[in-house]
């Protein structure tokens, strides 16, 4: 869950058209047309992106004045789907994923077996990406890689691919570091625990 | 009474609040006195910055200069094109000028030494992704590098990079040129995340990395792990084959030490781990002895950032535990760690440590956005003054329900009289990035004195061999620089 209060408001008379705002929106939803970038208010969750990267601060965030929220509900979706699907992810439902809006992997599981095939769709749906616009996207793909789908990769800089997970490295490469602090199989275990723990729903 | 050092001054940021709107900084209240770094531990390195001469700044470029003597550049020739690698968080040690100067000095010596010109200097971002582009103006870096200074952002233009445990992504820009120079500083800084490990290391996978191999380290390799993203990238067949050098300001809780420069990374990684556990180690551990206290955010930078004595708020948040033993799993403060409570607001599983009970209640006189800190605000109670403040943190995508947990005071008056009421404690402590040493009550100093011999000694004798130990550094092996 998202609370959407800002969007960014476009001076056509600075904006040079160069497109970088598009490129840089976790969302998708900034066009150029006429050499001039025309945001799509619809889905924009006010993230800021295309504000800190124009070249030319054609751009600046302000307020709405009806601010509103993006959810998926969890509960419109069976909890055994969602458990499995976090568990093939190597996740905990419960565990957050993004940091700025709180958003857990049982949100992004509901997303994706409620439709959403993309991180921008599930951007839009739910408001994840859409603070640091950093931290959040290897848990996307990973969960949407557990469920089968490998999104087609959109124009711009959005993101490039999914990355590797502890689960990964191969016994040479643990080996190979054992003695320079890296304690994989540690981490392994500790992240293990943490995905059979019992949730708030009180069943593991 | 110690008078409290001069805090860093507030700058103009889009981040944070209008210098202006900051009237009272907490080392004003007459309750606060200071303690330089050498006072608790006689052993503690000296400094070239502060300079009690105060010609710290032209000491800082002897030793730039110095250090870089003995490092090889032949593999630069002229008509080559070089880009000098930086990263914000040295920007907010002591004033910033430090760190500035130290890279002009780079810039200047690759020059004088090789007879190439294009030299550009690509400064990362954290997660405000225009502070180095207010760096770079503030201390006339662009000026110095003659145009060709550059802030850099992880959702900038990406390339991918084959490691040994597969593809990461790294920035374009920070590999557009014939050579790369890992210009950065050794400050401990985010302890609770890289646990000291490969530190030196830890810049190409975050400060020149892609949204996707930042989060790799956030969120896929484990909270001890994740490091080896770092290492993975820098020891990648492409990396290798545009590195040239790196050059290290080298820091210690109480100031610059020197500089330090190397064409093996590795070799200066494994001196920068060594002297930074002993460095810091001390002052962490005593950090950790404080039984009560407040704390105070006042310093130009996000709340977890906020310094004393060489020591970000963060890692006084993980103080209860021996952040630097690699035997502990989680550290009641790192992202995996927050990833870890439930939906109850209890942690999902047990081996997760409370923050650090010591802070009673946080004073956010002044700290800056852009970094999602709701953690802190939800774990100890927090006193946001003015409401300017709140205001900034309400409109920051990354910080919607900062002030949610937060109480809002019109005053720092009225926040430091409600704190010793509430909290039930006189002892304070200022993250305000007091150089040297560390502004804080008078009772909290008695009990630091009191304590630092002992920690002294529990550190020589038992923690230090035993970080090495866990990182497989022997000091006999580490080559001095």
């Amino acid at each position: 869950m998202k609370l959407i209060s800002v969007k960014p408001s476009i001076s056509a008379d600075k904006c040079i058209g160069c497109g970088i705002c598009s490129k840089v929106c976790p969302a998708a939803t900034i066009a150029i047309k006429d050499k001039k970038a025309i945001v799509d208010e619809e889905f924009c969750r006010g993230c800021g992106a295309c504000e800190q990267r124009c070249p030319v601060y054609a751009i600046a965030m302000v307020k709405l004045e009806k601010p509103y929220t993006v959810a998926v509900n969890v509960e419109d979706v069976p909890y055994e789907k969602i458990k499995e699907l976090c568990k093939t992810a190597h996740m905990h439902p419960e565990q957050i994923i993004c940091y700025c809006t709180a958003t857990r992997a049982e949100e992004v599981a509901a997303a994706v077996l409620t439709g959403a095939k993309t991180p921008e769709e599930i951007s839009r749906r739910t408001g994840i990406r859409m603070g640091c616009k950093v931290e959040c996207i290897q848990p996307i793909l990973r969960i949407l890689k557990a469920a089968g789908i490998d999104p087609e990769r959109p124009d711009g800089y959005q993101w490039y691919g999914i990355t590797p997970t502890l689960w990964d490295i191969s016994p040479e490469i643990k080996e190979k570091y054992k003695t320079s602090g890296f304690y994989f199989d540690e981490d392994i275990k500790i992240l293990e625990k943490v995905i059979k723990a019992k949730g708030s729903r009180g069943d593991r | 009474m110690r008078k409290p050092i001069i805090p860093t001054a507030a700058k103009i940021s889009q981040y944070g609040i209008h210098p202006d709107l900051l009237t009272k900084r907490m080392a004003e209240y007459p309750e606060m006195t200071s303690v330089m770094v050498k006072e608790l531990f006689p052993d503690a390195p000296e400094v070239i910055y502060p300079s009690a001469a105060g010609d710290g700044l032209d000491l800082i470029k002897k030793a730039a200069i110095a250090a870089l003597q003995n490092v090889d550049m032949s593999m630069i020739k002229p008509g080559h094109s070089v880009n000098v690698l930086a990263s914000h968080h040295g920007f907010t040690l002591l004033g910033g000028q430090p760190y500035a100067t130290f890279l002009k000095v780079v810039r200047d010596e690759i020059e004088s030494k090789t007879g190439a010109t294009d030299i550009r200097l690509r400064a990362g971002n954290g997660l405000r992704f225009r502070e180095t582009e207010e760096y770079i103006k503030q201390y006339g870096l662009n000026v110095h590098f003659k145009g060709k200074a550059r802030c850099i952002a992880p959702i900038d233009e990406g390339i991918p990079i084959k490691t040994e445990i597969g593809t990461l992504y790294g920035l374009k820009s920070v590999y557009d040129a014939d050579w790369i120079v890992h210009a950065h500083n050794s400050d401990v800084r985010e302890v609770h995340f890289h646990r000291h490990v490969d530190r030196a290391v830890k810049p190409f996978g975050m400060s020149y990395a892609r949204i996707e191999t930042r989060s790799t380290y956030h969120q896929n390799l484990g909270p001890r792990g994740a490091n080896f993203t770092a290492r993975s990238i820098f020891e990648s067949e492409f990396v290798k084959s545009k590195f040239a050098f790196t050059a290290f300001l080298d820091m210690a809780p109480s100031g610059v030490v020197g500089v330090v420069a190397a064409n093996d990374l590795f070799e200066l990684n494994d001196y920068l781990t060594f002297v930074g556990l002993n460095y810091y180690g001390k002052i962490m551990t005593l950090l950790g002895e404080i039984d009560e206290c407040i704390v105070g955010l006042d310093f130009p930078c996000p709340v977890p950032y906020v310094f004393a004595a060489g020591v970000i708020y963060a890692n006084m948040v993980g103080a209860n535990v021996d952040l630097f033993d690699l035997d502990g799993d989680l550290p009641p403060y790192t992202w995996y760690t927050e990833a870890f409570y439930g939906k109850n607001g209890k942690p999902l599983i047990d081996d997760i440590a409370p923050v650090n009970p010591a802070v009673k209640m946080v004073i956010h006189n002044y700290a800056w956005g852009g970094y999602p800190s709701a953690f802190f605000s939800e774990q100890i109670p927090t006193i946001v003054v003015k409401k300017e403040q709140a205001e900034l943190f309400d409109n920051d995508p990354q910080n919607l329900e900062y002030t949610k947990h937060a109480v809002i005071s019109e005053s720092l008056d009225n926040a430091m009289q409600f704190a010793y009421k509430t909290a039930n404690t006189d002892k304070v402590l200022i993250f305000d990035g007091a150089i040297g040493g560390l502004n804080l009550s008078h009772s909290l100093l008695q009990l630091l004195q009191a304590k630092a011999p002992a920690v002294s000694k529990r550190v020589d004798e038992e923690l230090m061999p035993k970080w090495l130990r866990q990182r497989g550094i022997s000091p006999l092996g580490v080559k001095r620089q």
